[in-house]
Parts: C-alpha cells; structure tokens; sequence
C-alpha cells in the first residue's frame, strides 16, 4: 500500500469516527459505524491489493453494495456511475496493455480520467442527487470517502502503466477537468437553489483541486492533492456530517463559528486549504505561470459558496460543537504545520 | 535577549484571547482587564525586545512544510509597524466595553496581524495576514451585520496575491525570505502582484473603500480594532518590497504609479472631506486621506520619503484611536482632534506632510509636480477642516464606547509632539530606512533637534517649539464661548456618487435577453449536468477521447 | 480458431444479456458469455483462472435462471436501438482488437472491450434489478481478464475475486426505492 493511500485510509477512519460520535440526526450509530466500515473496509482493500484488476472488483462490489443501500434515488440510478466508472478503466487497462500507436496509450489515460470521475462523481459525470437522502445512500460517501483513496491509486497505478507521453495526456486531462470542476462546483455552490446541493458541490469544486494537483506532476502538486483531500476528508466532510439537522430544518445562523466555518470551507488562513493553495499555485507556476494565474482566480470563487455553507450549519449546540470546534482546530494545526502529514505520506 | 522573546508579541494576544474565550465559556465575562492585559502585554514584549539591542532578533525554527520554516524577526520595520497595530487596538480595548467574543476575536486578530509583520518571509506574512482579514470581517459582521465592512473577498484577494508573490520568489529565487531573495527573482511582475495585494489589503483605492465606511458605523468598536489591525499591513508590505528589491522598487515607473495613487487618494479623499454634511463624515475620511499622503511619500523612494510616510502613518494609527474614542457632540474634542488631522502646524501632521513634500522634491522630476498637487490637497483638508468644525456631529455613538478626553489628549499629543519629529524620525523611522533602504539610507541625519536631508535642513525643534507656543498663547487668550460656528456650503461637489449609483443600478438592473434565458438557466444546466444522462456521459467520454487525438 | 470463437461466443452471450429482459434469456446470457470468458482465461492464464471464472459465472446463470422476470423477453418493443449496439459495437471493437491495437491476445482485448462496454451500456440503460445485476456479475468477470495481460505475478486471485462477486451479486437482497 502506497503511503499516501495509508494516510488517507486513516483519516477516512477518523472521520468515519466522528461521523459516528457526532452524528447529529436519529439515526442508527451501529448502521453507520457498519456501512461506514464497509466502505472503509473496501477503501482500504482498494489500496491495499497488488493488481489494479482486484481494485477494480473490490470498487465494483462497494457500487453494488452502496446502490443497493435504501434510499430514494433507484437502484439503476446509484449503480450507473460505478458501473461506468469500472467499465471504462477496464478497458482503459486493455489499451494501456496492448501495442500500437501513441494513440492507444493515451486512450488508456482517457479512461483511466474519465473512470475516476465517474466512480467519485465529478463533471462531466456527476452523480444525481436527492436533497433529502440519507447521507449513508448519497453520493456524498464518493466523493468524500471512498473517492480519496481511489484517487491515489488509479494515480499510482497510471504512473506505472503509462509511458511518458499518455503520462502526459493523463495529466493534462486531470487538469482540464480539474479547471472545469472548479468553475462549476464553486459558483454552483454559491448559486444552486439547495443547500444539500451546494454542499455537495463544494465538495466538486475541492476536487477541481485534487486534480490539478494530481495532474501537475510535480511534488508540490501531489502535496497540494494529498491536503486538499486532507482537507475534504477532515473538513469538509465532517461540517457537512454537523450541518445535516440544521439542514434539514432549514435553519441558518450568522455567528462567529458560522464565519469561521465559511473561512474554513474557503480555504483561507490559517486552515489547511490556505496551505495546499499555496502549494498547488507553486507547482502550477514552475510547470506553466498562466496555470497557476488560472487557479488563482478560480480560488477567489470559493467564498461565496462558502459564505453560505457556512451560514447552514447553523448554530451548533452541545455535541455539535464540540465536534464542529475539533474539526476547525484540526484544520488549523494543518494549516500551520502540514509537515507531519507530508512526511507521513513521504510526500 | 534569547530569541524566542520574538514570541512574546504574537503569544500574548492569543494566550490572552484563549483566557478570555475559556472564562466566557464558563459563564465569567473578564471584561476589559484581561484583553487590556493581553494586548498591552504584546506591546510591551515588542518593546522589551527592539529597545536594549536595537537590531534585528530573529527566532528561526524547523520546516512547515510548505517551502518555509517558522522564521520570526524583529527588526526595524516590526518594530515600527507592531506599535501601529498593537498600541491603538490595545487602547480601544481597554477602555471600550465589549462581550467577551469580540474581546477574544479582536486579541486573536492583534495576534494576526503582529504575526504578519514579525514573519520573516513573505509566505508567513500571507499565512499570518490572511486570518487578520478573517477575524475583522467576523468581529465586523457579529457588530452589525447590517453596517458597512470590507469585502471579504477582495481582502482574501490580497492576501492570496500576496502567497503568489512568495511561492513565486520561492520558485524562481528559492525563497521568499525578505533579507534573503535574490535581486533577480523581484521581476516587474511579480512586484506588482505585491503592490495589487497591498493596495486590496490595506483598501488603498482613490475612491471610497472600507478605511471611510467603516467609520459610519452605529458602533466603532469594531471598525477601531479592524483599521488598528489591517489598515497598517498594505503599507507594512509596501516598506518590505524596498528590502526585497535592495532599497527600491524594479522599475521606476512602479515608485511614480504608486505614488499617484496616493495622491489620488489623498486628493479624493480631501474632495470628500471637505463636501461632508456632518462632522463624523469628515472624520472618516481623515484616515484614508493620511494613508494616501503616507503613501505617496513611501513610494518615493527615498529615505526621507520613507521616513515621512511612516511618520504619517504612525500620527495615523494614532488618530484610529482617537477617531474611535471621539463622541460626535461638539466640544473642544473634535476641535482639536479636527486641528491636529488636518496638518495644522506645528503636529506631527504637518511636519510629515512638509518631510514627505520636500521629499518630493528631492526626488525630483516628476515626482516634484505631485508634490505641488500634495500641497494642493493639504490646502483642500485646510478648508474642509475648517468647514467641518461648523457642521452636526452626527449619527451620535452609544456613550460608553466614546472617552472625548482620551481622544483629545490624543489628538493633543500629534499636535504638541511635532517638535520632537527629529526624534521620532532618528528613534524610529530611521533604523526601518536603514534596514530596507540600507545604500542610502545614510542620506538622513541631523540627531535630536532637526532633519537634514541632502538639499535641506529642517530645525524641528527650533521652528516648532515657537509655534506651539503662539498656539498654546493663542489658545489660551481666545474666548472659546465667543466663537460661533456654522456650516458653511462646500467648494464643490463630486460629481461620483450619483455617476456610481447610476452605474450600480444599470449592472443590477441587466438580465438576460429572454430568448437566451433557457441557454443560461443556472437551474437547467445544472439539469443537465448532474442528472446523470448517459448521453452526456458517453458525449463526453468521446469528447475526451477526440481530444486526445489532436 | 478456439480463441476466435471463444470471443464469438462472448460476444453472442453480452449481446443476449443487453437484448434479453426475461430471466431465461440473461441466464442464457451470461452461460454463453461465461463459456467464451472461461476458455480465453484459460488460454491465457491458466486452468485455475478459467474454472474460477466458469463458477462464477454458472452460479450467477444458475441464480438468474430462478429469480427475475419470467420467461425469455429476447428483443422486446422498441430494442432495434440495442440490436444496432450489439453489432456496431462488435464490429468496431474488433477493429479495434484486430487492427488499432496489436501484439498477441487480440482475442482477450475484443472480449474484455467488448463485454465491458457492453454490460455498461446494459446498465447505463436499464432499469430491472436483475437486469442490473446480471450485467454487473458479468462485467466483475470481464474486469478480471485484464490480468492476464499483466506480468501475471498476482495468480488466480483476479479472478477468484470475480467470481465470488459474480456468484454472489444476484443474492443480493434489493428493495424498491423509498418514498421521499
């Protein structure tokens, strides 16, 4: 298992642990810890099995697993995306394989992109969503639980399958994808009428993030992916976990905490997400200045967004904000002093 | 002086700040006491640390993991600069009564902004400034969401501007350390990306911007603390730039393009003043036309224009103590404190002002015609002064925010302190000119008594003294009682506001033609792209693959 | 000759599970797409990997034929678009198996294009769980083949792995969506 795949298995689990502890919502805390397990189980099986098949399989029975939860949204429709998302890397491994042209190659890279935003749920192959779903049923434990992890296999094992130039073509696409997600999931954060959609296209947008970081393939740029996922993981993650009740009563609030929140979820100082800015602005500006000019203004686009993310977590109380308060803290000591967290990955 | 004492500035606030938010917390408001004590302490570490030794201190620890280490310094510049942040936020919060969450966001935001200009490189000021931002916007909003704050978003514009300009410095010079870059990484570019973080973070426009609004506030608890805090660092980086570029900025252009600014903000802010139809109107344009003058002079390029800037700025961050702690009812408060802001001889106004125009010049060339229109503008905040004393207060603030005595002694004191400007500059100005200007910062001398520079001498001490006495005489033999004021009718008006609010409405006013309206329906793309159709999936799948081709 | 036909006959087997909506006419399909998958696993990476992927996909054939939609269903109403699938995808993945990519193995890159895009258009299109899943199990079955183009040091695990997810998907206790 790839270090960094470890460390985000980890911080998976922590979240899975606050997801339990701090759940706001009636529901079962033993149904959560078993589906929350399961998938972290599969997560770790993920990373942790030699051949890209067997990641492939074990991703397919977490789709089958996952879209066969209760909830509103049809089995069919739940079952699409990671459906696609293994189809399409399945064969993105034949062409990285087999012999011929450049062409074949990059079709792999093709593939292998457009899996990993099928299976997490990004543009162009975003998951529907349902506002009042268990979160458990949604597409929410992609792109912010499983989706980490599988992001830094398929990017592991697409260095290893791939020559320089489908290298190449696979990073590039990971950045065009990553730009488009950015745009979209910040000023769709800030404009879409629902609150459970804006959160979850906030989670789009850091995952523009992700992937130019990813596709930058240079060290700041897979440090930047590693604290943003860090981020979404142990931030974004866990505020949305805090803000389920106050979303569902439609309740917002406009304190302190609620600015900080926001400040947080915008990725300004001190909060880790201040910190991967910075190091993806500096992998983008030693690989091509005008990249890092491009992220830079799509970075101004989070606050909005998050201005009213913030807003709908509302006022925690008790519990809430004790696990609210841990989160901002956490994300703080990030901020400050990420070393640990890069050594850890041995970025 | 071991090194970590470099600490103690940026500690104590936030030390201080956890006290106060835990005792709250519990049920136990510590009121003013233990934020006076937080924020004075910082004051006091900042002093304990620069006065013995006078020199640079820094305290360099580990990695962060971002391309910098934890580097902390005082030197000059810090010095300078934390006494503007600290000693006016720390006055206000110690006389101002606040709830214990705006005293412990106010603490952590002092912290933040002493951490920015202790930060030895220019990604920490970043990491440090941004939060400065944040908690002003939180203590602003929490007030009254309702009043006037800066905009969250250009602040944060700046201050990730500002982390361009040090990954940059990492990447092309290898750090971004202020006494360590090279001279070649500070390209025209990448300064005035620092210059555009600066002018956002400090709202350093020519037209009205948050350092005026702020000041129409129904409180000014918050916008005292915010101004203390934030108003200083635009300047603060403005002054480090001197020391990246080894005493100067890339291109002479940037020293004459900054230094318009200045003057347009100084000239449009005078134009404002002196139109203004209350007295606290007037008032709240006094910072931002002092920041324009500072401005202009630090960008000069000289010392003796660096020296007077920072002197203005310092007689400014005096008056954001004074202004916030000033009531709008008339007396021999806003007299005074109007006297001392408009540049009356012989304060600390006026003889910056003067450094800072014959700096100009010295400076020569262009340069010297904005020090011509300088004077013009000095000339309009005459009149405007003037015309304000006769105007209404104003809105009126609640009584126990306002201290009219504190707040004339203050002003009182920029009046009464112009004489010692000597030795302000010697004591204060000039080690920062000799840490970021350091070839020729040698240009200034002249010791305790009087400024000489390379074309002039200025006796201080000599010229003042004799006029604060005739003031004090003039005071003290004029019947006050005698005297009625009343409000007189501008010079002019700017033509602006109505221009900008008809702007404003035609942007609102805008939609999009109907027949497109399905086309650029935010709720129909968003249909389409997350309803998870296959058609889009395999469009774009093919898309991808036709891409790769090419 | 036995890997060309061992592809055919995958292929006629994908082709039944995307034409055919009754239970008879998927576990038709997935016998016929099992048998082709089987003998290409075999010939390219041993006995083990090809028993494993013919258990796997008799069980799945042998849960299908039990459970789901009664009869046979073959090209009901309004399939003509899925009969085009069938055949344009089958010529266009040979072409290119056979001429785009080259090296050995063709055989193996046809089937596992082929069944994998087919039974991902069989989902992307359905709407029947048993449908559903009995495209899923023989997708898991053409994911694993892949491995034989590999260096081939994981074994026969790819494919136990697979066939224990495609004997084991059609168990899979589904309910119908809850109201909102």
């Amino acid at each position: 298992m790839q270090p960094d795949s470890a460390v985000l298995i980890g911080l998976a689990a922590a979240a899975l642990a606050f997801a339990v502890i701090f759940t706001p919502l009636a529901t079962s805390r033993r149904a959560l810890l078993f589906k929350g397990g399961t998938g972290l189980a599969g997560s770790a099986a993920i990373a942790a099995v030699p051949s890209f098949d067997l990641s492939l399989l074990i991703l397919l029975a977490l789709g089958v697993l996952h879209a066969s939860i209760e909830g509103p949204r049809a089995f069919a429709v739940r079952l699409r995306a990671p459906v696609v998302a293994v189809a399409t890397m399945a064969i993105a491994l034949v062409f990285a394989h087999a012999q011929g042209s450049d062409a074949v190659q990059r079709f792999a890279a093709v593939g292998l992109v457009a899996g990993l935003a099928a299976a997490v749920g990004l543009l162009p192959y975003m998951h529907p969503l349902e506002p009042d779903e268990p979160m458990t049923s949604s597409p929410i434990p992609w792109i912010a639980f499983v989706g980490p992890v599988l992001a830094a296999v398929v990017v592991f094992r697409a260095q290893q399958l791939l020559g320089q130039d489908a290298g190449g073509v696979f990073g590039g696409l990971l950045i065009g994808l990553g730009l488009l997600n950015i745009a979209w999931g910040s000023v769709s954060a800030w404009l879409t009428e629902s609150e459970v959609a804006a959160w979850r296209y906030s989670f789009v947008a850091d995952w523009g993030l992700v992937l130019c970081g990813f596709g930058v393939t240079l060290a700041d740029g897979g440090r930047a992916a590693l604290l943003v996922l860090f981020s979404i993981i142990v931030g974004r993650l866990p505020l949305y976990i805090a803000s389920r009740q106050a979303l569902r009563d439609r309740s917002v609030a406009q304190r302190p905490i609620n600015y900080l929140v926001a400040g947080a979820l915008a990725g300004s100082a001190p909060f880790v997400g201040f910190v991967a800015r910075i190091l993806l602005l500096r992998a983008a500006t030693q690989l091509y200045w005008p990249l890092a000019l491009a992220l830079a203004l799509g970075m101004l686009l989070w606050l909005p967004g998050s201005l009213r993310l913030g807003r709908s977590l509302a006022v925690p109380r008790g519990r809430q904000a004790i696990g609210v308060s841990l989160v901002l803290a956490l994300n703080v000591a990030a901020g400050l002093y990420p070393l640990p967290i890069l050594l850890a990955a041995r970025l | 002086m071991p090194s970590a004492a470099v600490l103690g500035p940026v500690v104590l606030p936030l030390l201080a700040a956890l006290v106060v938010a835990v005792f709250g917390l519990a049920g136990m408001n510590l009121g003013r006491l233990a934020a006076a004590i937080g924020a004075w302490g910082s004051a006091a570490a900042l002093v304990a640390v620069w006065l013995p030794v006078r020199s640079s201190l820094e305290l360099l620890l580990g990695q962060l993991g971002y391309g910098s280490s934890l580097d902390l310094r005082v030197d000059g510049v810090s010095f300078v600069f934390g006494l503007m942040i600290v000693v006016p936020a720390a006055l206000l919060l110690t006389l101002q009564p606040r709830t214990w969450p705006e005293a412990a966001v106010s603490l952590l935001a002092v912290a933040s902004a002493m951490a920015a200009v202790e930060a030895g490189g220019v990604v920490l000021t970043a990491i440090a400034g941004g939060p400065a931002a944040t908690l002003a916007v939180i203590l602003l909003d929490t007030e009254d969401p309702r009043a006037s704050r800066p905009s969250w978003s250009l602040l944060l514009a700046g201050w990730l501007a500002l982390s361009w300009v040090g990954v940059v410095l990492q990447v092309e010079g290898g750090t971004a350390v202020y006494s360590a870059v090279p001279l070649t990484a500070v390209t025209s570019p990448v300064f005035t990306l620092l210059a555009a973080s600066a002018i956002l973070v400090s709202g350093l426009f020519p037209w009205r911007s948050w350092p005026t609004r702020l000041w129409a506030r129904p409180s000014l608890r918050a916008a005292g603390i915010t101004l203390a805090t934030l108003y200083p660092l635009g300047f603060y980086l403005l002054v480090r730039a001197y020391e990246l570029g080894n005493g100067r900025y890339p291109h002479p252009a940037f020293n004459v393009v900054l230094a318009l600014l200045g003057l347009a903000a100084a000239v449009v802010a005078a134009a404002r003043a002196q139109a203004v139809a209350s007295r606290r109107e007037f008032l709240g344009e006094v910072i931002p036309g002092m920041g324009g003058f500072a401005l202009t002079a630090i960008a000069l390029g000289t010392p003796l224009g660096l020296v007077a800037g920072l002197v203005l700025l310092g007689t400014a961050a005096a008056f954001v103590a004074c202004l916030a702690l000033l009531p709008d009812r008339a007396g021999l408060a806003p007299l005074v404190t109007i006297a001392a802001a408009v540049g009356l001889p012989p304060g600390l106004v006026f003889g910056s002002r003067a450094l800072g125009i014959e700096a100009t010049f010295e400076a020569g060339d262009f340069l010297g015609l904005i020090g011509v229109a300088s004077a013009a503008a000095w000339a309009m905040w005459m009149v405007g002064g003037a015309r304000a004393i006769g105007l209404p207060g104003g809105r009126g603030h609640p009584a126990s925010e306002t201290f009219p005595r504190i707040a004339m002694v203050i002003a009182a004191v920029t009046m009464v302190a112009g004489p010692a400007l000597a030795a302000i500059q010697l004591g204060l100005a000039n080690p920062v000119a000799a840490d970021v200007m350091q070839a020729s910062a040698g240009s200034l001398s002249g010791g305790l008594t009087s400024v000489v520079t390379v074309s002039s001498s200025l006796p201080v001490v000599t010229l003042f003294v004799p006029l604060l006495g005739m003031v004090v005489l003039f005071y003290a033999v004029t019947n006050m009682s005698a005297i009625h004021t009343q409000a007189r009718p501008p010079i002019f008006t700017l033509p602006t506001p109505r221009l900008l609010d008809r702007a404003r409405a035609a942007i609102r006013s805008a939609a999009v033609p109907e027949q497109y309206r399905t086309v650029l329906s935010v709720r129909e793309l968003e249909a389409a792209a997350a309803g998870g159709r296959p058609v889009l999936w395999l469009a774009a799948l093919i898309a991808l693959a036709f891409a790769v081709t090419r | 000759m036995v890997a060309g036909v061992a592809a055919f006959v995958a292929w006629l087997g994908a082709s039944i599970i995307v034409l055919g909506d009754g239970r008879r006419a998927l576990a038709l399909g997935v016998v016929f797409a099992t048998a082709g998958m089987a003998v290409i696993a075999w010939q390219n990476a041993g006995t083990a990997a090809g028993v494993a992927i013919a258990a796997g996909g008799a069980i799945a054939a042998a849960r299908r034929a039990v459970s789901g939609p009664d009869g046979w269903r073959i090209m009901p109403p309004g399939s003509t678009p899925r009969l085009v699938l069938c055949i344009a995808s089958g010529l266009v993945v040979l072409w290119i198996a056979a001429a785009v990519t080259t090296g050995p193995g063709a055989s193996l890159r046809f089937t596992v294009m082929l069944v994998a895009g087919l039974m991902g258009a069989r989902v992307l299109a359905g709407e029947d769980p048993p449908v559903l899943l009995t495209a899923t199990s023989v997708l898991a079955l053409a994911v694993a083949l892949p491995a034989a183009m590999g260096d081939g040091s994981v074994g026969p695990w790819p494919y136990v792995a697979a066939a224990v997810i495609a004997g084991t998907i059609g168990w899979l206790p589904l309910r119908t969506a809850s109201a909102a």
